[in-house]
């Protein structure tokens, strides 16, 4: 077995991303349209929240519909860093990824639960957030929001700052699941209890990525708030935004590494679709993606893609199929 | 020398109790068997030697180190590893895989790479032409096998072994036997295993403990506790006792 | 003294409707395996179909509430053997599940949205604001009504659960569904029922909701939904008894939160205590492995 960055598939990989955020970071110098740089701007970000859900939802298998609790974290403690201590924007976003992680290792507690109890404990994080965050008034303004002062410069560079992030997080998941520790994981996920009977000890693995996970929800968080200028508890902590990470991921293909990716394109450009014409159906249509995917296609996108793949392409030296 | 021991062992599950002040001894690089009727509490004792559950009183000890209440993780890195009576292989990893996620955390580091250990584990076991597999395409004793591998993996000092034999045919029975036999013999691992197959668990152990509704009521040879009129009593009851003593 | 009494009084109206909640959900749970994440929408739905009963036909929200429970019931049949069902074997509590009621949870939300729009709506009928008075406090009509329904409903549970065949048979799936085909029991009709029973008692509780308090696809489905899930949790799985006690101390503990948060904090209550009660008795109080 080798580390995650050797061997052919590796190599691939590395060069696409090379290619890739090459091509991208080149884009907007040669001259792209005001709207589609702004777009990819969130397109970035997005896939970089994406994944991070994913390393819970996906990789350890724990579905969370309330990392919305992070992300909201990130972004309000990053606007008062930026609004009280005048910090220099990218160390506001630090700052917010910090306390986000403390926050997720804060919720330790609910990483002794498993599956459903998990999940819905969840929910309960996000709601009590909303609330509580809503509520104190002086930190986040309270329904009033806080306003960023983010000039049109720093708008433009956010971009490259994006498409920084979700590199360093596309890698980071390639990582996380190729090595050994992507391992180990999914031992947990498949059965945690048989884990710790071979020396793996789910509680502190859990930790370690509900903390990854957290801390880069609440960078992403830091961006998203310098990228809307404007912040609002109700809308941060909000159930619609704990749901679409979810979303992206379970419609992408869960547990897949880039899985989000491909997800967060469809539905940001779904969104965008949507808001123009049909703007009150997203939920239902996103209801009725996931319905699908559960019951027909477990990977999402990336399964159906596989699918075609294997029919296409050679076939695959594993013998049986993984559960 | 003494492998294992645990001093007045007891586990209450509310009004029941389950194992009640067992005194067990395991010797190092011995086979001890572990018998007694359904319910007298071996997978219970089991549990407790191998962190998954807690004892209510009593101690165990590794080597003359205290162990007890450990939890599952941290025996495992002690050296104290365990199968299932249900075999529980991780579904989406493949028969290498499974057992190179045990290997990482191996009792014995820097004895080779993670991937080396798996895959000795898994010839001993005789599963080395299906490394690729997964589990689900494996037949049950080809499952037991794995579970061995794995927990072999784990470079363990004792190995605790609940019902191995359980379920399989004959032939695969005798196979096991001998497996657990060079597991003793060429890895020096002390092997602690419960069976209910009575011919198997005779064969192949150096002594046996007998447990009857949570206490031990004998341990010797097979032959001495076969001839304990407890033993049978407690499997055939006390009419059959009075006959065989007769 | 006499707010002490009020704010007891309240807490058992409360428990009245946070039961009836309950049941649907640990019923399902109890029996499936199977959280349903849907259960906030049902209740929604619930709450408008009352609504629509009485504002376009004028039928009084709690005669109304055989039709709702049979529409409910519906609902509940109809998202089993369209979906549910066709998850793979050994999938109950997984995350596909999870995910499935969720999508539907979603697109019940959204349908809401379509016919109703955002607005707060409630039932108010002539008598929503009139109360009696008993032991020297207020008790509103409508909060009567409801404990007066709740204590019917697990009744009606209790009756139907232990002294009826199907009842019987259901106990078993939800002790051991695959020994249960060996008898004989169709368990997929035992399923489909139970899912429609528990979505029928969401249905009601959604009814008995409206009520109570002011309802939209917005606001409506998380906090019941949660509120439901420790109202179960603590009482336990398998316990139909327990739900009631267990409604009791959720809702005493919300009704004197009061006293320290301001209202709209009450569901970040119900959620503390909800992690609470997971970590401390993750068993509930009055957990037994068998449906009772």
């Amino acid at each position: 077995m080798m580390a995650w960055y050797q061997g052919p598939q590796a190599r691939r990989f590395a060069v696409a991303l090379v290619v890739v955020v090459a091509l991208l970071g080149v884009l907007p110098v040669i001259g792209i349209d005001a709207y589609i740089h702004n777009q990819l701007t969130l397109l970035f970000i997005t896939i970089a929240g994406a994944l991070a859900w994913n390393w819970m939802g996906g990789f350890v298998g724990q579905i969370s519909f309330g990392h919305a609790a992070m992300f909201g974290i990130g972004a309000f403690v990053s606007a008062r860093l930026m609004l009280s201590l005048h910090l220099p924007v990218p160390l506001c976003w630090l700052g917010g990824a910090v306390v986000a992680g403390v926050f997720a290792l804060g919720a330790h507690p609910l990483l002794r639960l498993r599956g459903p109890y998990f999940s819905i404990a969840t929910i309960g994080l996000g709601e009590a957030s909303r609330l509580v965050f809503t509520f104190w008034e002086k930190f986040t303004g309270g329904s009033s929001g806080l306003s960023l002062p983010i000039d049109s410069i720093m708008k433009y560079q956010l971009y490259w700052y994006a498409l920084i992030l979700v590199g360093l997080v596309a890698i980071t998941s390639v990582a996380i699941r190729k090595s050994s520790l992507g391992l180990k994981l999914l031992a947990i996920k498949a059965d945690a209890d048989a884990a710790a009977d071979v020396g793996i000890s789910a509680t502190f693995y859990q930790d370690l990525i509900f903390v990854l996970s957290g801390a880069v929800m609440g960078l992403t968080g830091g961006m998203y708030a310098s990228y809307q200028s404007f912040i609002e508890p109700n809308d941060m902590f909000g159930f619609d935004r704990a749901i679409s990470f979810v979303l992206i991921a379970v419609i992408g293909g869960v547990g897949v590494s880039l899985g989000p990716v491909l997800g967060a394109v469809v539905f940001v450009l779904v969104k965008i679709y949507l808001l123009t014409s049909h703007p009150d159906l997203y939920l239902g249509l996103y209801g009725l993606l996931l319905i699908l995917v559960v019951l027909f296609e477990p990977l999402g996108l990336t399964g159906l893609y596989r699918r075609i793949a294997r029919l296409v392409g050679p076939k695959r030296p594993a013998v049986g199929q993984a559960k | 020398m003494t492998r294992l021991l645990t001093r007045n062992l007891t586990k209450r599950f509310g009004g029941l109790c389950a194992v009640d002040s067992v005194n067990l001894t395991l010797r190092e690089g011995e086979i001890l068997g572990l018998i007694g009727p359904n319910g007298a509490g071996k997978t219970t004792l089991f549990s407790m030697i191998a962190g998954s559950i807690q004892p209510t009183a009593g101690e165990i000890l590794l080597d003359g180190h205290q162990v007890t209440g450990l939890p599952a993780h941290r025996c495992v890195r002690a050296g104290i590893v365990r199968t299932h009576q249900i075999v529980r292989p991780f579904g989406n990893l493949t028969v290498l895989e499974n057992v190179v996620v045990a290997a990482i955390h191996a009792h014995r580091p820097g004895a080779g790479h993670a991937r080396d250990r798996a895959g000795e584990a898994l010839e001993m076991v005789g599963l080395g032409n299906k490394l690729d597999h997964y589990p689900s395409t494996l037949t049950l004793a080809g499952r037991k096998r794995l579970e061995l591998a794995r927990a072999l993996a784990t470079g363990p000092r004792v190995l605790l072994l609940d019902e191995v034999v359980a379920g399989v045919n004959p032939t695969e029975a005798v196979a096991f036997a001998a497996l657990i036999r060079r597991i003793r013999d060429e890895r020096g691992i002390s092997v602690v295993m419960t069976e209910h197959v009575m011919p198997a668990i005779m064969s192949l152990s150096d002594r046996v403990f007998v447990v009857d509704r949570g206490k031990q009521i004998a341990e010797g040879t097979p032959q001495e506790v076969v001839a304990n009129p407890a033993v049978v009593a407690a499997y055939l009851g006390t009419e059959a006792a009075a006959e065989a003593a007769s | 003294m006499a707010r002490l009494l009020d704010m007891v009084v309240s807490a058992v109206l409360l428990a009245g409707l946070y039961a009836t909640m309950a049941y649907g959900l640990g019923l399902i749970y109890g029996v499936l395996r199977v959280v349903n994440l849907a259960h906030g929408g049902v209740i929604m739905v619930g709450a408008y179909l009352g609504w629509c009963l009485y504002v376009g036909f004028g039928i009084d929200p709690y005669l109304s509430i055989p039709l709702v429970a049979v529409a409910s019931f519906a609902i509940g049949v109809a998202m089993y053997q369209g979906l549910v069902r066709r998850l793979p074997r050994g999938a109950a509590g997984g995350p596909a599940s999870l995910l499935l009621l969720f999508g539907v949870w979603l697109v019940l939300r959204n349908i809401a949205y379509l016919l109703f729009k955002g607005d707060d709506r409630s039932i108010r009928t002539e008598y929503s604001s009139q109360s009696l008075t008993l032991l020297g406090t207020h008790i509103s009509i409508n909060r009567l009504a409801v404990v007066g329904i709740a204590i019917l409903i697990a009744v009606g549970m209790h009756l139907l659960l232990k002294r009826t065949q199907t009842g019987r048979a259901i106990r078993a799936v939800a002790q051991n569904a695959d020994s249960c085909t060996v008898v004989g029991i169709n368990t997929n009709r035992i399923y489909t029922l139970t899912f429609g029973i528990g979505s029928a008692l969401a249905g009601v509780a959604g009814v008995l909701l409206a009520t109570l308090f002011s309802f939209s696809p917005g606001t409506t489905g998380s906090p019941e939904l949660l509120k439901s899930f420790v109202v179960v949790v603590l009482a336990g799985l398998g316990s139909v008894g327990g739900v009631a006690v267990s409604a009791l101390i959720v809702a005493t503990v919300e009704v004197f939160a009061i006293l320290v948060l301001p209202s709209y904090l009450t569901t970040a209550v119900g959620f503390v205590l909800l992690m609470v009660v997971l970590v401390l008795r993750p068993g509930g109080l009055f957990g037994t492995r068998v449906l009772s």
